[in-house]
């Protein structure tokens, strides 16, 4: 009990002797020392925050309201366009439309190749077999077949320069309308086999991508049109060929008649 | 997360300040030890917002929902609702629509038959058997029957001579003008059984079109283009068919110039030996 009352009294003794310390300590305590922040439960800024919100949800309902409208719009847009644009039936009825086409193309395909040659003779067996070939690599032997027909130009004793040429040129003519034939054959089946191509990609193509094979389909219109007339422009040149013979055959007979008119005359100068 | 390195250096900061001996080094302490606590330990107080900040905050937002996102959604209403407008009243008009299947229909109710008939007019003119009969096989449009064209065409125009008759030139440029002449033929009794299914082929197209939407027009194009490509290659058979025929025909003509060349020569010669005789 003493020593407790001993301890005490030293401790006030030690205190007080530090008391301007300890006020100190206290002040900077008070000044220094973090105090919790304080909960905006009972400010009146939730009040102002409430009405606010309030104000930007009448804000969102609006909008949210156009964006129904929006959403009424694209409804109605799909249903046209399911229904009247691009109906699913309506565009498996023209695929399955393009499907008989098909059945079409290979029937034409077959009537095309069946055989038409008709030669009995070694000769014109050998050049129609190469004519009705469709063989672009047989065309260089067109020329060998036809003059085994035909014969070869007349040599230089057995017709004069005018008439060689003549023969010379109706030859070539015929044999590049002949050649050309080989040449439109096989591109014609090439079309035809590019046109079935074609018809099947359609059958397997969407809505939107058939435009694009339709452009492709239509590129090859032009080009067939294009084999089209070189077909017709030979066609032509061996009419324009026909048409100079004939002509050939007035002027040459008009320069035997001087000829032969010269000739009786000197005869007749001679008696 | 800042109490307790308070804690730890406000007790630290205390024990120096207890027995810290001499009133100026305790000022000095005191004063050393209240900067570096103010300074390190505690954090700048975060200045509350009043009233006026929430409220300018909530009117930038509204600002920003009224006068940027509420005309822009309505400015996209207006124009899904025109661009809806727009195809339904002027790219796809359901009436339009309608009434361009009904033209298809109308027309093909004015002009199928008609031309039908038109196109399978008799035009058989032959008058006697042989020429009749070969008349009616190259018109049949049937392509089994090139043996009987082939004794058809011999009955009406003979076949070529015997080799007793007539020199081996003579008789190819015969045989072959036959055959190109028979090629056509079958050629084109082949084009005319084509042209039977290429008028089908136009008639499905057309009834399709018919009954079609705007979403399958470009099949039904599609596919109408490449039968115009068949056509092209059919037609270019009977192109090429006639380049023969044409060929073989100024081929002939120039045979015979050959030969009209030869015989005067070997006349010539005729004559030469006759007068050198006399």
């Amino acid at each position: 009990m003493t020593s407790i009352s001993a301890a005490l009294k030293r401790s006030n003794s030690w205190v007080w002797s530090r008391r301007l310390r300890i006020i100190l300590l206290f002040v900077v305590l008070v000044l220094t020392a973090p105090w919790p922040a304080r909960g905006q439960a009972l400010s009146p800024c939730c009040a102002i925050l409430a009405a606010g919100l309030s104000s930007i949800a009448n804000s969102l309902k609006t909008i949210a309201s156009s964006l129904n409208a929006i959403l009424g719009v694209d409804q109605g847009m799909l249903r046209f366009e399911q229904t009247v644009v691009w109906p699913t039936g309506a565009i498996t009825q023209a695929q399955a439309l393009v499907g008989s086409q098909q059945g079409i193309f290979t029937r034409i395909q077959a009537l095309i190749h069946i055989p038409v040659n008709s030669a009995t003779q070694p000769n014109p067996q050998q050049l129609e077999m190469t004519l009705l070939s469709r063989n672009p690599g047989l065309i260089p032997q067109t020329s060998s077949n036809y003059t085994a027909l035909y014969g070869p130009v007349p040599t230089t004793t057995d017709a004069s320069p005018q008439v060689r040429d003549l023969v010379d040129m109706t030859d070539a003519a015929a044999q590049d309308a002949m050649k050309r034939a080989i040449q439109i054959d096989a591109l014609s089946d090439l079309e035809i086999q590019a046109a079935s191509q074609i018809n099947q990609s359609i059958q397997t193509a969407a809505p939107g991508s058939a435009p694009i094979i339709e452009a492709q389909a239509d590129a090859w219109l032009v080009r067939a049109n294009a084999y089209t007339q070189a077909a017709t422009a030979d066609l032509m040149r061996l009419r324009a060929i026909d048409l100079a013979n004939s002509s050939a055959d007035i002027k040459m007979g008009a320069t035997n008649t001087t000829n032969l008119r010269q000739q009786l005359m000197n005869l007749l100068q001679h008696n | 997360m800042h109490y307790l390195p308070y804690a730890v250096l406000f007790s630290g900061f205390a024990w120096m300040v207890l027995i810290v001996n001499g009133r100026r080094r305790m000022l000095t302490l005191t004063l050393a030890g209240f900067m570096v606590v103010t300074l390190v330990v505690i954090p700048p107080q975060a200045e509350a917002q009043g009233p006026e900040g929430i409220i300018h905050a909530i009117q930038a937002v509204l600002k920003v929902l009224n006068s940027l996102i509420l005309p822009v959604v309505n400015s996209i209403h207006g124009t899904r609702s025109a661009n809806s407008t727009f195809y339904q009243t002027s790219v796809w008009p359901v009436p339009s629509i309608n009434q361009s299947t009904s033209l298809v229909l109308q027309m093909i109710g004015q002009y199928r038959n008609l031309m039908s008939g038109i196109l399978n007019i008799n035009l058989r003119s032959a008058t006697l058997p042989a020429p009749q009969s070969m008349e009616s096989l190259i018109r049949d449009h049937q392509v089994n029957n090139f043996g009987g064209l082939t004794q058809s065409f011999n009955s009406t125009y003979r076949t070529i001579p015997a080799p007793t008759d007539a020199n081996q030139a003579d008789r190819d440029m015969s045989d072959f003008d036959d055959a190109l002449t028979l090629d056509s033929l079958k050629t084109l009794k082949a084009s005319d059984s084509a042209t039977d299914l290429e008028l089908q082929a136009a008639d499905s197209i057309e009834s399709a079109a018919g009954q079609a939407v705007p979403g399958s027009t470009p099949f039904l194009t599609a596919t109408a283009t490449s039968s115009s490509i068949r056509s092209q290659a059919l037609t270019q058979k009977m192109l090429a068919a006639e380049l023969r025929q044409e060929a073989a025909r100024i081929a002939h003509q120039n045979g015979l110039r050959k030969r009209g060349a030869m015989f005067t020569t070997q006349l010539r010669g005729f004559i030469m030996n006759l007068s050198q005789h006399n």
